[in-house]
């Protein structure tokens, strides 16, 4: 008996081993969101956009109504440096109306009084294998803007600085107002 | 009467000298061990395999006695399972690994049986090697905010995509017993403890589940088994041990 213990404490401690395994919660990596940033026309310094609105066409949803955290800023607030938007991974593009001084028409809600340009982001999605409890995330490449320009756009200028977004540490995309 | 017992007293003693050396000669008997090939099969796959419709498995094993305690050791199989990953509850991706795998190594009985008793508490390694396939069957994209999709993971492929070609090798703890149920037919279980040693992965999909070694957790290259197995012990010659000692310890008496 006393060589029995030591086997089936062995035995015990490998069955007992299989249970002590990673939870699988996925830590590892995200699909990333593209990083806008602010800057001045003239100086070319960090310049934040007074009560930003942004709305996605694609789904008719505005960014930052339930938390800033989300996507770096809040609905209608002075927004930071910059800021994060969500890509649609199922279609090569996706489109936001960026507002500035966004607000309520005193007669129709549904209005807004601000200065909207559209902006159209278009790329080409990737899939990545991250780990066993993340899977997949998507990455986008060439990436790209349009937008038509007329004199009363608040936006002057957009210059691309990363057309690869495999993370969102540092900003993609900056825009000149 | 005194002259009377001291005649007794010498015939006693010559006897029990007698019987000392009957006893002695007892102990130095030889017994004959069998030694020889022991064939079966794990029955914990088949089970699985007919229980579970994402499995299908089979491993025969065998082992071959080489010395009183030492036995060689041998597992071949075959596993096919499709797994599928969730986080939370929404699925992310399902993927099948098939393939079929070798365990070549040895055994050490650490138990002393009584004589005439078979049966076996054992310790042992394996040298594992595995070749099989991967194929992804679908997947989704991992995104934490689903600001376009609130509802489930954006669906990223259904066509399947095989990854083939892939193989894993490692060294395997082994702990288990197997006892002798009728003659030479034996049930045995046993425990395994492997770690991965080399594992050849494709540059876009992760080896994720390796037949023979089971799931291949993330950063560790740990793997854990076991089996269930029904074995026939084939005789194929006996060898004759020589007890020397008095005392009758007989290891391993087979």
């Amino acid at each position: 008996m006393k060589r029995l213990f030591p086997v089936l404490l062995l035995f015990t401690m490998i069955v007992q081993f299989s249970s002590c395994e990673k939870d699988d919660i996925c830590v590892e990596g995200d699909t990333p969101l593209l990083v806008v940033g602010f800057y001045d026309i003239v100086d070319t310094t960090f310049k934040s956009v007074n009560n930003l609105r942004i709305r996605a066409l694609d789904n008719d949803s505005i960014l930052g109504l339930e938390s800033a955290e989300e996507f770096g800023f809040s609905d209608r607030a002075n927004s930071p440096d910059s800021i994060f938007l969500p890509l649609r991974i199922d279609a090569m593009t996706t489109q936001f109306e960026f507002i500035l001084d966004s607000a309520d028409d005193d007669q129709d809600a549904t209005i807004d009084t601000g200065n909207i340009d559209t902006l159209t982001f278009d790329y080409l999605v990737n899939e990545q294998f991250v780990s066993r409890a993340c899977g997949f995330v998507a990455n986008f490449n060439d990436l790209d803007t349009t937008r038509q320009v007329f004199s009363t756009d608040w936006i002057k200028g957009i210059n691309i600085l990363d057309t690869t977004i495999t993370n969102s540490n540092l900003i993609h995309v900056q825009i000149f107002h | 009467m005194s002259r009377y017992f001291i005649s007794l007293f010498f015939i006693l003693t010559a006897l029990m000298v007698r019987a000392q050396e009957e006893v002695a000669k007892k102990d130095t008997i030889t017994r004959k061990y069998s030694y020889g090939l022991r064939v079966g099969v794990d029955l914990s796959r088949p089970t699985l395999s007919f229980l579970n419709d994402n499995y299908t498995g089979l491993e025969l094993v065998g082992d071959f006695r080489l010395t009183e305690r030492w036995w060689l050791a041998a597992e071949l199989g075959n596993e096919e399972r499709q797994q599928e990953e969730t986080a939370g509850a929404l699925p992310l991706y399902t993927y099948t690994s098939s393939g079929s795998y070798i365990k070549v190594g040895a055994d050490y009985n650490t138990y002393t049986n009584w004589f005439g008793m078979r049966n076996q508490i054992h310790i042992g390694g394996r040298y594992a090697f595995s070749t099989f396939s991967q194929t992804l069957e679908n997947f989704r994209f991992f995104e934490s905010n689903r600001f376009f999709s609130p509802d489930e993971f954006v669906l990223g492929s259904e066509t399947s995509q095989e990854f083939s070609g892939l193989n894993a090798s490692w060294l395997e703890f082994v702990v288990g017993m197997k006892a002798e149920i009728f003659k030479n037919m034996y049930v045995g279980i046993s425990a395994r403890l492997g770690h991965l040693i080399t594992n050849g992965e494709d540059d876009n999909f992760r080896n994720l589940w390796i037949p023979g070694f089971n799931k291949v957790t993330e950063g560790a290259k740990w793997g854990v088994g076991y089996n269930y197995t029904l074995s026939y012990f084939l005789p194929l010659y006996k060898k004759v041990k020589k007890k020397k000692e008095v005392q009758d310890r007989a290891p391993n008496g087979q």
